[in-house]
């Protein structure tokens, strides 16, 4: 049941992705936003959370590119997994906290991809890779902030209705 | 290492790792073969409604926004629209002349009638998914008969790639800029031909040309029809550099293309085997 509302997130990201207007690219990347949303649940959760809706979120965006499915899925369950690990060693009610996440999250996620399917040109895959990543941490605040926000207020009603 | 292993997360890991890899396999073997995969068959249903919305809802913006402009822009506009109508009437008028007179020089000459080129109208619903890919998706797939391989062009002839995948009701496409992409080209003027790569970037590199090859930059590059998936004569771009390596003894031509993957709504799959009107 945890994973439902995460994965209709990832769907809905996943459907945003390829109309993403060209203006919100940043050096000739758009963020991420099937990525922005595994970091900002990975990053409220637990290392095994992170890890299997990694995996669903790479599934789905590597069915939707249809190139690397397997790359696209190993490289996001990973993601998921290393998200999962900053909650217990990080306090996370700074806005910097899941912005810098996001930002290494997404270095680690794409030079693990990079190595699997390397670029012809290292120079474009750098620029982009720097885009990509301005991009996600800001994405990042307001994904994080927002879903934290809805948890909590399911939690409530939760405990609401069990009193 | 074992208490490592035991451990709930890294098991985890460990076991959605060696499935990634395995699914990877299985699609990438698929995607060889030209057969559906079944995974990707199903999520392509799961995501293909939302994307559909989100690109109606993109369409339904732009459409609004251009809709609420100044009045003296929209009359600007539809005086240039009348203009154009009326070059465009007496441009017909012309052709349709021609048209007659051509059809009664072919019955003279005893000329057979040219085929028809079959292709397929869809509609980009989504494109650019990744950040390394140059990739789309357009709405229609096998039910509408599109195939793996086929050309993708639009207005005026122009070649933009070629379907990568397809499933039931979407397909996905692949832009000649993506670096996967490589196909037969020539130049136009003086028929020397070569291999058209994607670069992953904005230009493409018409390479294998002979060492003593004309190409000139400005010269337009065009399919070659070789493989007889991609129909000969399909505008791709014009030249803009050429390299000529006297160690290799090869001559490469940087090719900007004649439209952009993000510039598109509307293309056409066309069928192999297909003639281009020159």
């Amino acid at each position: 049941m945890k994973y439902v509302w995460p994965i209709v997130m990832l769907v809905a990201a996943a459907g945003l992705q390829g109309n993403l207007p060209k203006a919100v690219s940043i050096l000739g990347a758009r963020p991420d936003l099937v990525l922005v949303v595994l970091i900002s649940y990975s990053l409220a959760a637990d290392p095994a959370f992170g890890a299997t809706l990694g995996f669903f979120a790479g599934l789905l965006h590597g069915s939707l590119v249809g190139f690397s499915l397997g790359s696209f899925i190993v490289t996001r369950t990973i993601t998921g997994f290393l998200a999962g690990m900053v909650t217990a060693r990080l306090f996370s009610e700074n806005p910097l906290v899941p912005a810098l996440s996001a930002i290494w999250l997404t270095i680690v996620c794409e030079a693990l991809f990079l190595l699997a399917n390397p670029s012809p040109d290292i120079a474009i895959a750098f620029r982009k890779v720097a885009g990509e990543c301005i991009g996600n941490a800001i994405f990042t605040i307001f994904a994080f902030f927002a879903i934290r926000s809805l948890n909590t207020r399911r939690k409530i009603k939760l405990a609401n209705a069990r009193i | 290492m074992l208490s490592i292993l035991r451990e709930k997360a890294v098991l985890t890991l460990l076991v959605l790792v060696v499935l990634g890899v395995g699914i990877g396999v299985g699609h990438d073997r698929a995607l060889d073969s030209g057969s559906s995969f079944l995974i990707s068959d199903v999520v392509s249903l799961v995501v293909r409604p939302g994307a559909s919305v989100f690109h109606m809802t993109t369409v339904a913006t732009g459409a609004a926004a251009r809709m609420a402009r100044p009045r003296h822009s929209l009359l600007k506009e539809n005086a240039d629209l009348r203009r154009e109508v009326t070059r465009l009437r007496k441009e017909n008028a012309v052709l349709a002349e021609a048209a007659q007179e051509n059809q009664r020089l072919r019955v003279a000459l005893g000329l057979k009638e040219s085929s028809r080129t079959e292709m397929i109208s869809t509609e980009v619903i989504s494109r650019k998914e990744s950040t390394w890919f140059d990739t789309a998706t357009i709405d229609k797939g096998r039910r509408a008969g599109v195939r793996k391989g086929w050309a993708v062009i639009t207005s005026g002839w122009r070649l933009i790639g070629q379907v990568l995948e397809v499933d039931a009701f979407s397909s996905r496409i692949v832009a000649l800029t993506d670096s996967n992409s490589a196909i037969g080209a020539m130049v136009q003027r003086s028929r020397s031909s070569g291999i058209l790569q994607g670069q992953a970037g904005d230009y493409l590199v018409l390479s294998y040309l002979p060492k003593d090859a004309d190409v000139k930059v400005g010269d337009v590059v065009v399919s070659s029809g070789m493989g007889q998936v991609v129909p000969k004569g399909l505008v791709i771009g014009r030249v803009v550099k050429v390299v000529r390596s006297e160690v290799m003894g090869s001559t490469k031509a940087l090719v900007r293309p004649s439209i952009r993957m993000d510039q598109i709504e509307q293309v056409f799959v066309v069928k192999p085997g297909q003639s281009v009107p020159q």
